[in-house]
């Protein structure tokens, strides 16, 4: 069966007068049903360029995107994705309830079910209040809400998001995140690129890490932060009265550790992991080169 | 493209270059004024007046629109968001053009009423010796407006491969310009007064004559100013232009926009 997104070997070289930019190099990854997949890569790595080609904004050079196995560069297979593109720029004319009409209506959904769905989403993106202004009024916070709510109006079995954390405040990127979980367990596969760590570690499945258009690794996120445990924190006091010490100790010897402290007498006041996390494994993959 | 239609015009109608056009408008009011001045030719003038005027503002709207919708829609990124809908590039950009033309349409039928309203007014204080022919009024605005269809062709097919608006808004000043004088340039060079042309300038002027648009064929502005009976053939033959001169700039266009990396 055909993956929702997949890439072979897709490269792309930008050519200008003076310059030849390789921006995407021999890409390939597939993105599984279900599956949140994080795209990272520092500032020019190529992972607009990645969604770009995806959504066939540019075509690649050499190679093919596909969705649920047809070429993406045919428009029909944009009925199964969501896009938000990088800082969406929606015509500033509409009102957010007017754009998210026009959306709906592209997808060839019902009336009555654009109008259910687009109340349900500025409810949920706390959008309602501004739906009825026109979207030239609106924060870089609610324009990046209103795309990512046009991205979801039709309820697609794939989301393509760029940065879809970027201009919103802390509040709106939990809702964000909690968001794209949602997706996930609604059976929805999710593809975003990001250049913040933490949003992979909190709600990605897998990541794929891509540094001057050249995709240098795939990983499971999970395994990465289970297996990454380097040393353990332990602080503990020898007595009752006696004052809090704190110790590094290695996996191996936490056992061995730990019956020492307390075959004496002494107390266990935590215990914690220090974990190698993304971020490390990140700068590792980015300082190879 | 019906869903691009329907926006692109309740974008023209949010634009601020249709309000200043629509206030541009108020000037009929002085139609039936200016009229008077003229004692012997009163309607010939208020009618000269109106569609002259109308032909001024649709051609204003058609450079404006035509020029800078598809650009301002690339350059300002909102075809990002747009085209990665369930859309087709020709679909989006013939979307657009008919959204546009359309709006010129609407814009000529309001215009031609008021211009006609004013000009039926000035008409009754000086009745004219002839009796105004309507209907070639009627034709003459619509004829008018299938050419600026073919002028925002123009403006599309230059936006398609510009990424500033000088291309497709000069580009389109240009063609208006070069389109209003073809007949007149063709004629010169089949004329006896240019026995002394080489040759190579007679035939390359006739080569462009062929290429570019001839905007005299769709002026009917004399047969409806003066009452002068419409060649029907003649007016079926511009229709056929028309179809065919707009399905190959369009075509071009979106051929060209088709390949075009955003």
């Amino acid at each position: 069966m055909s993956h929702p997104l997949e890439l072979s070997s897709v490269s792309k070289q930008y050519v200008s007068r003076k310059h030849r930019v390789d921006a995407v190099r021999e890409v390939s990854f597939a993105v599984a049903a279900g599956e949140i997949f994080g795209f990272l890569g520092p500032n020019g790595a190529g992972k607009s360029t990645t969604i770009k080609i995806i959504m066939n904004l540019i075509r690649a050079d050499r190679g093919t995107a596909t969705i649920f196995g047809t070429p993406s560069t045919k428009a029909e297979t944009r009925r199964h994705v969501g896009f938000l593109p990088e800082n969406p720029a929606l015509y500033d004319y509409m009102t957010g309830a007017e754009y998210l009409r026009f959306v709906g209506n592209v997808h060839g959904m019902p009336k009555q079910r654009i109008r259910q769905r687009s109340d349900e989403l500025l409810m949920l993106l706390d959008l309602l209040p501004a739906a009825k202004r026109a979207i030239r009024s609106y924060s870089k916070g609610m324009l990046q809400k209103l795309g990512l709510a046009q991205a979801i109006i039709h309820d697609p079995p794939v989301l393509i998001l760029d940065e879809p954390m970027s201009g919103l405040d802390p509040l709106s990127r939990v809702l964000v995140k909690e968001l794209i979980v949602n997706e996930k367990k609604n059976g929805k596969t999710v593809f975003f690129s990001t250049h913040i760590i933490s949003d992979v570690e909190r709600v990605c499945d897998r990541v794929g890490i891509i540094r001057n258009g050249i995709l240098k690794a795939v990983k499971e996120v999970a395994p990465l932060l289970r297996e990454g445990i380097e040393a353990y924190r332990v602080r503990f006091a020898e007595h009752e009265s006696s004052a809090e010490q704190e110790i590094m100790v290695s996996p191996d010897d936490l056992t061995t550790q730990m019956v020492a402290i307390t075959s004496t007498g002494g107390t266990i006041r935590l215990l914690e992991p220090v974990r190698k996390n993304l971020e490390d494994f990140f700068l590792h993959i980015i300082r190879e080169d | 493209m019906k869903n691009i239609l329907r926006i692109t015009i309740l974008g023209i109608m949010r634009d601020r270059v249709f309000h200043g056009i629509t206030v541009a408008a108020l000037v009929f009011g002085l139609v039936p004024v200016i009229s008077q001045l003229s004692m012997r030719q009163v309607t010939e003038l208020a009618l000269t007046l109106s569609l002259s005027l109308t032909s001024f503002l649709l051609l204003l709207l058609s450079v404006f629109l035509g020029g800078v919708s598809l650009w301002k829609d690339i350059d300002r990124r909102y075809a990002y968001s747009i085209l990665g809908l369930p859309l087709r590039r020709s679909d989006y950009v013939l979307g657009k053009y008919l959204g546009i033309v359309s709006f010129i349409l609407l814009t000529a039928t309001v215009l031609g009423i008021v211009g006609a309203l004013f000009s039926y007014s000035a008409i009754g204080v000086y009745p004219p010796n002839r009796p105004v022919l309507w209907e070639n009024y009627v034709y003459a605005i619509f004829f008018d407006v299938l050419k600026y269809a073919l002028l925002v062709s123009f403006a599309f097919l230059f936006s398609t491969i510009s990424t500033s608006f000088f291309l497709p808004m000069f580009g389109a000043v240009c063609i208006f310009f070069v389109g209003s004088s073809s007949q007149e340039a063709y004629n010169y060079v089949n004329s006896p007064e240019a026995a002394a042309l080489h040759p190579a300038a007679k035939s390359a002027i006739t080569a462009l004559y062929y290429v570019l648009p001839n905007f005299g064929a769709f002026d009917f502005k004399t047969n409806a100013i003066y009452s002068i009976p419409m060649d029907y053939q003649g007016l079926m033959l511009t229709f056929v232009y028309f179809c065919c001169y707009v399905s190959i700039v369009l075509g071009l266009a979106v051929i060209l926009f088709n390949r075009r990396q955003l």
